[in-house]
């Protein structure tokens, strides 16, 4: 889960557990009273009423009664009032639920005196004897609204109001601390994929503000290091491309010096001046190929984002390909190429294509198929180069795009190989941001180039 | 005797060079810096140039710049290896050929020849090529101009060239192979990428058709052809 979530909702839940312990504990320790004052009430009311109800009848009579029984039945809390006289006949009210008063009225006979009965219902009842001046004796039942102690929240609008402004004060206060934690990491953590995307002026202090706390040392820190790592890495690529530059003036001058003592040497002395020129083509082809490198690591290379056929290019390149192969009797053909374009720059695609497959025909075996296949769906283009060159071993396979990597030592060497071929390759495809990978397959090796193709409309 | 200018800083080299051409039956003369270079170039000595692209005082593009101001004199660059900018840079200002640093003086060596050659049948009145006047395009290779509706197309004497062929073959799939052969004067090697920069070049200067359609269409991995409307 995002920390941001995180945070926000601890917090929330942190504020929440605080007040439903402040309402249980209201709630538990302060009805207990409030019920005991209940009890007292509801017995005065009980025999105000039993008073009340003997005066007006002997005064006034029983139709005068019946008025104040509905009179009363009419009051608030009052759910329901009844009068039974001392045979249990009704005298006033409803018997549906009569039955429900026969404890507190066995209770009020034994005692003589107003009685409550809080535990039968969850609605009080109460009864009283109603003693007349005729000597008749009757019996008034109360069944009031359900007793509790006011909510703080759900008993009116008042209670309403308090919830939502405690919620949206709680809500409101834990979003912005949560941002507050959060929101430098996150800036942190888009630094540390910039820089490691290879973005290496990615600065961060500036823009997680002014706090002084150790968030803001942290992204200090990490501009220490974002420098640091710069500035290795950028003399490391100057030093690489220096060299390779002030290696080909001497380069320049020993073809040429070749080629006269060529012209004025004898013929004894001819294969080794041929050799020399190999070792020299290949010293040549290691710089430019080194020179290449740096320039698509350093970034220096923009990819220009021009349409590329790229099924054009890839039977462009297998061609040139087939024809190097056929020279050394080995064989390259196109399976399959799908129909697709994609944004980038023609130059960098054509090496990164060319050096996978004279790779691949490098080590595939004589006589053998070099297969190449294009693929494109769902805006996306695969390449697949397959050669059966027996393969690399499995835990090999991650080191095949690092530049001079060789497997088994002699291996690149005997094939002559300059061992930056791959590695070049690779870094022109992330150019694009696509993706290369190998695997072993069918006895051997298999480089997988995947592309995001450009939508046809927009040609 | 053919004479050559080379422009490059590396003195060294120079003398190397020098010493390998003259073996080889040419005149060489030798320029340091860019500026001198121009001067040398611009004297109308010369039957050819060498053009180094890092010179001081005035890089290898700045002086073909300026030379190509006023002068059609044949020129080759010599281009960093595997610098692809540089190469197609110095063919879209009007270089005859390049060749990528280090290289091999055999192909220095053929390579002048074939620009020589080049050029040479252009000034040669009765050289091989007649006048050819097709889909609006004049060319003449006596005075070495093509000219598309009235204007003149300003070619190097390689896009020329190709574009004589073209032409000449108007309407016919003209194979890359014999493309090199006809117009570079060397085998087609795989991966050399120069026949389609100086065609794409060729296409620039052209522009397509009224229509919209292209002149010079790409058969893949065959060659080219001059389309006929």
């Amino acid at each position: 889960m995002k920390l941001f979530l995180k945070i926000f909702l601890w917090f929330l839940a942190a504020i929440a557990l605080m007040v439903g312990v402040v309402m249980f504990i209201t709630k538990t320790f302060q009805t207990e009273p409030t019920f005991g004052r209940w009890q007292r009430g509801a017995r005065a009311q009980l025999s105000v009423y039993s008073a009340t109800a003997s005066q007006i009848y002997d005064q006034e009579g029983e139709a005068a009664l019946r008025q104040f029984m509905s009179r009363l039945k009419d009051a608030e809390t009052l759910l329901e009032v009844d009068l039974l006289d001392r045979d249990g006949r009704l005298f006033y009210g409803d018997a549906t639920n009569i039955r429900e008063f026969d404890t507190v009225i066995a209770r009020t006979l034994a005692s003589g005196t107003a009685e409550l009965d809080v535990t039968t219902k969850d609605t009080p009842l109460g009864a009283t004897s109603v003693k007349f001046a005729d000597g008749q004796s009757y019996l008034l039942l109360i069944r009031w609204e359900p007793s509790r102690a006011p909510s703080l929240f759900f008993d009116s609008w008042l209670g309403y109001l308090r919830l939502a402004g405690l919620l949206v004060t709680v809500i409101v206060v834990c979003y912005a601390l949560a941002l507050y934690l959060t929101s430098p990491i996150r800036k942190l953590r888009e630094a540390t994929q910039k820089l490691a995307e290879g973005d290496l002026e990615t600065r961060v202090a500036p823009r997680v503000g002014r706090r002084r706390d150790e968030l803001a040392d942290l992204a200090l820190d990490f501009d220490i290091m974002a420098e640091r790592i710069g500035s290795l890495i950028t003399s490391q690529q100057r030093l690489a491309r220096d060299i390779s530059h002030e290696l080909r003036s001497p380069l320049a001058r020993l073809n040429v010096a070749l080629e006269i003592a060529k012209q004025k040497a004898g013929g004894e002395s001819e294969p080794l001046l041929e050799r020399i020129e190999t070792e020299s083509n290949r010293l040549n082809d290691m710089i430019s190929r080194l020179l290449t490198l740096s320039r698509l690591e350093s970034g220096a290379v923009d990819v220009d984002r021009v349409r590329v056929d790229l099924a054009e290019l890839v039977r462009d390149v297998a061609a040139d390909a087939e024809f190097e192969a056929q020279a050394k009797g080995k064989f390259v053909q196109v399976l399959s190429a799908d129909a697709c374009n994609v944004e980038g720059s023609e130059d960098l695609l054509r090496s990164a294509i060319e050096n996978v497959l004279r790779n691949a025909i490098r080590y595939t075996p004589d006589r053998s198929v070099v297969e190449v296949s294009l693929a494109a769906n769902n805006g996306k283009a695969v390449l697949k180069v397959v050669d059966k060159g027996g393969g690399v071993p499995e835990d090999e396979l991650p080191n095949l795009f690092r530049p001079f990597y060789r497997i088994g030592e002699s291996r690149e060497r005997r094939t002559g190989g300059s061992g930056l071929g791959l590695a070049i390759a690779e870094r022109a495809i992330k150019a694009h941001k696509g993706t290369i990978t190998a695997r072993n397959a069918n006895g051997g090796l298999t480089i997988e180039i995947g592309l995001n193709t450009a939508s046809r409309a927009s040609g | 005797m053919d004479k050559i200018l080379i422009v490059d800083d590396d003195e060294e080299l120079c003398e190397l060079v020098s010493e390998y051409l003259t073996v080889e039956g040419f005149d060489v003369k030798c320029a340091n810096d860019g500026e001198e270079g121009l001067n040398q170039a611009l004297s109308d000595e010369y039957d050819l140039a060498i053009l180094d692209v890092m010179l001081p005082r005035m890089n290898g593009f700045d002086v073909l710049r300026k030379l190509r101001e006023t002068s059609k004199l044949p020129v080759l660059m010599l281009t960093a290896r595997g610098d692809d900018m540089e190469r197609i840079v110095g063919l879209e200002i009007g270089a005859d050929d390049y060749l990528p640093k280090p290289f091999n003086p055999r192909e220095l060596a053929a390579r002048l020849r074939a620009i020589l050659r080049r050029a040479t049948t252009r000034n040669d009145e009765n050289g091989s090529g007649e006048k050819l006047d097709v889909d609006g395009i004049q060319i003449s290779p006596a005075s070495r101009a093509a000219v598309l509706d009235g204007i003149d197309l300003n070619l190097t004497s390689v896009e020329f060239e190709l574009l004589r062929v073209l032409l000449s073959e108007a309407g016919k799939v003209v194979k890359k192979e014999d493309l090199s052969q006809r117009v570079l004067e060397r085998d087609l090697s795989p991966y050399d990428r120069s026949l389609d920069m100086h065609i794409s070049n060729l296409r620039k200067k052209l522009g397509a058709r009224g229509n919209g359609t292209e002149r010079i269409k790409t058969i893949r991995s065959v060659g080219y052809i001059y389309t006929l409307v």
